[in-house]
């Protein structure tokens, strides 16, 4: 050490150098804010809260029922009636207005060697989701040999199939 | 300060802890937005719903199998190249299941079935007898 003096101003650089540094990490960290869309959760609990629906659409309401009110809908290609259900099963309001939830539903099927799809359910205009992301749910359905009325030509008629209905679900 | 007076210096270093400790919990709750962040990314990535509604649809074929013949027939087979055709394409999954003639288990006839699932992250594997 050559001199001993000034050592207070020293410290006092470093110190207020220091503080400085904190101030502009906080400053500029702050203003980058992460939104709870980044975050992923409401798109986790939208996810599941889709799955959940889909499942219990898939189970059939009394013991000896063969069919659930998933096939039902699937085998009459009724959309609206499954879009009425699936969108009160997923609401979590007590009164009022339904959640602001929306939807579109494909249904998935194999031709031949072609994979191709049905939209089922066709999403209602002027919905855009803005900020969260659109969640996708799925489920098997198994339909028989006869094309259910409605469903597309190319749809096999001669043999039981098996059908993934996609769910397409966001929240505007 | 330094060296006008040389009073009331541990007054001055105090101050400076406690704006360093502001500093520091300022931070913190900064931060405190992404506490689930990894938790939500992982649920979302690992397909549990896919794996169980994949088993669900396999016993419903091995229902099917078991009202309507055997799991060879052309029937059978076109239901069993759906689910794995539509699954490679729609659900970027490797899958492949076998249903195999019925043993006696317990006294009960019970098909043994094989499952194949893989994602490229999550790979499951089940023999299941059903």
């Amino acid at each position: 050490m050559v001199s001993e003096e000034g050592q207070l101003y020293t410290m006092e650089g470093v110190a207020a150098g220091i503080i400085m540094l904190l101030a502009a990490y906080i400053a500029v960290s702050t203003t980058g804010i992460y939104t709870t869309g980044d975050t992923h959760i409401p798109d986790m609990q939208l996810e599941q809260l889709g799955s959940d629906v889909l499942a219990m659409m898939d189970t059939p309401d009394t013991a000896g029922d063969s069919k659930s009110d998933l096939e039902n809908f699937v085998n009459t290609n009724n959309g609206d009636e499954f879009k009425k259900m699936f969108l009160s099963y997923c609401n979590a309001t007590t009164s009022g207005d339904l959640d602001n939830l929306h939807m579109s539903a494909v249904v998935v099927y194999r031709s031949g060697g072609e994979i191709r799809e049905h939209q089922f359910v066709a999403p209602d205009d002027n919905t855009w989701t803005g900020r969260e992301n659109a969640v996708r749910v799925t489920r098997w359905v198994q339909l028989p040999t006869t094309r259910p009325a409605g469903m597309p030509t190319d749809m096999p008629n001669d043999r039981p199939k098996a059908v993934l209905v996609e769910v397409l679900l966001w929240r505007a | 300060m330094a060296c006008m007076n040389e009073e009331g210096q541990w007054i001055v270093l105090m101050g400076l802890l406690v704006a360093v400790g502001i500093f520091f919990l300022a931070l913190i709750i900064n931060q405190s937005a992404l506490v689930g962040q990894t938790t939500a990314e992982g649920v979302l990535e690992f397909p549990k719903n896919d794996i169980r509604d994949l088993r669900a649809a396999v016993f419903d074929y091995v229902d099917y199998v078991d009202r309507f013949g055997n799991a060879n027939n052309r029937s059978s087979q076109a239901v069993r190249q759906d689910i794995i055709a539509i699954s490679l394409e729609r659900k970027n999954a490797v899958v492949d299941f076998d249903v195999e003639s019925p043993q006696n288990i317990s006294g009960r006839l019970l098909y043994p079935v094989t499952i194949h699932y893989n994602n490229g992250v999550t790979k499951y594997d089940e023999r299941v007898y059903y």
